[in-house]
């Protein structure tokens, strides 16, 4: 045996795992439904959505955009050979963000870096926030 | 001033990366998923029988944006395996590529199957 696979061998950072799972924040909810991970964030001028998809092929990713949602769907590839353990997730997968506001769909954007997809979505100038100027009138 | 960065990243979260293990014809590879470690934050320590892999993530939000919803976020990624003699130690290699780390770990050449010949008298 190559790799030391005794339960109890690992027990003090398995502890420390489960207790740390525990006190998780609640805001990191949906860490075990769904794939990938999703971080949303927002400026005045754009939205951002992260990914975290590790070990994705970026040009075999397909990003969708519809009026209302954004689509990913993508796919992690399997490894062959024989498996002594196998906690990584292989397969196709997809999720949807729906987002709050019309974006301008010539000028998204994606980057790939280091196992995170991050897409940029600049608003529609319509949404945007603007500055009124006042006309005085005498 | 270098007492407030070892604090920080000390402070990071800790995470078990999820590892797959698999035995291929040229040794072992053991893959580690590791979102947001690029190759300047990771460190592969190998001492004795035990090779230590702690890397990490450098994940930031956007500057400036305000977040809305969060799943993920910056984290520190460690894991340690115990090696036996059937992996050749001066051949390892890892390689890191879009963050997923590869570590290899050849089989040793006296453990490798192989045919005797039967020799007549």
């Amino acid at each position: 045996m190559v790799i030391d696979f005794s339960t109890f061998y690992d027990l003090p950072r398995e502890i420390a795992r489960i207790m740390d799972e525990a006190s998780r924040p609640l805001l990191i909810s949906q860490r075990r439904s769904a794939y990938p991970l999703v971080n949303l964030a927002e400026d005045q001028d754009s939205y951002f959505v992260d990914l975290e998809m590790p070990g994705v092929d970026a040009g075999k990713v397909e990003l969708t955009l519809t009026e209302r949602n954004l689509t990913v769907q993508g796919e992690r590839p399997a490894q062959a050979g024989r498996f002594y353990r196998q906690e990584r997730g292989a397969g196709s997968f997809q999720r949807i963000i729906t987002l709050g506001a019309p974006v301008d769909k010539d000028k998204v954007t994606a980057r790939y870096a280091d196992g995170i997809l991050r897409i940029t979505l600049p608003k529609a100038e319509a949404v945007k926030p603007r500055k009124i100027s006042i006309s005085a009138q005498d | 001033m270098s007492d407030d960065i070892q604090k920080t990243t000390q402070e990071l979260p800790a995470f078990v990366p999820a590892t797959d293990i698999v035995e291929q014809e040229d040794g072992f590879h053991i893959y580690m998923d590791m979102p947001g470690v690029p190759k300047e934050s990771l460190a592969i320590d190998l001492q004795e029988n035990e090779v230590a892999i702690e890397g990490f993530s450098s994940y930031a939000a956007p500057a400036g944006a305000k977040a809305h919803h969060a799943e993920f976020g910056a984290g520190r990624f460690v894991r340690t395996f115990s090696l036996s003699d059937a992996v050749d130690r001066g051949r390892i290699k890892a390689v890191l590529k879009d963050g997923v780390l590869n570590l290899f770990l050849p089989k040793a050449e006296a453990v490798k199957p192989r045919k005797i010949t039967i020799q007549s008298v």
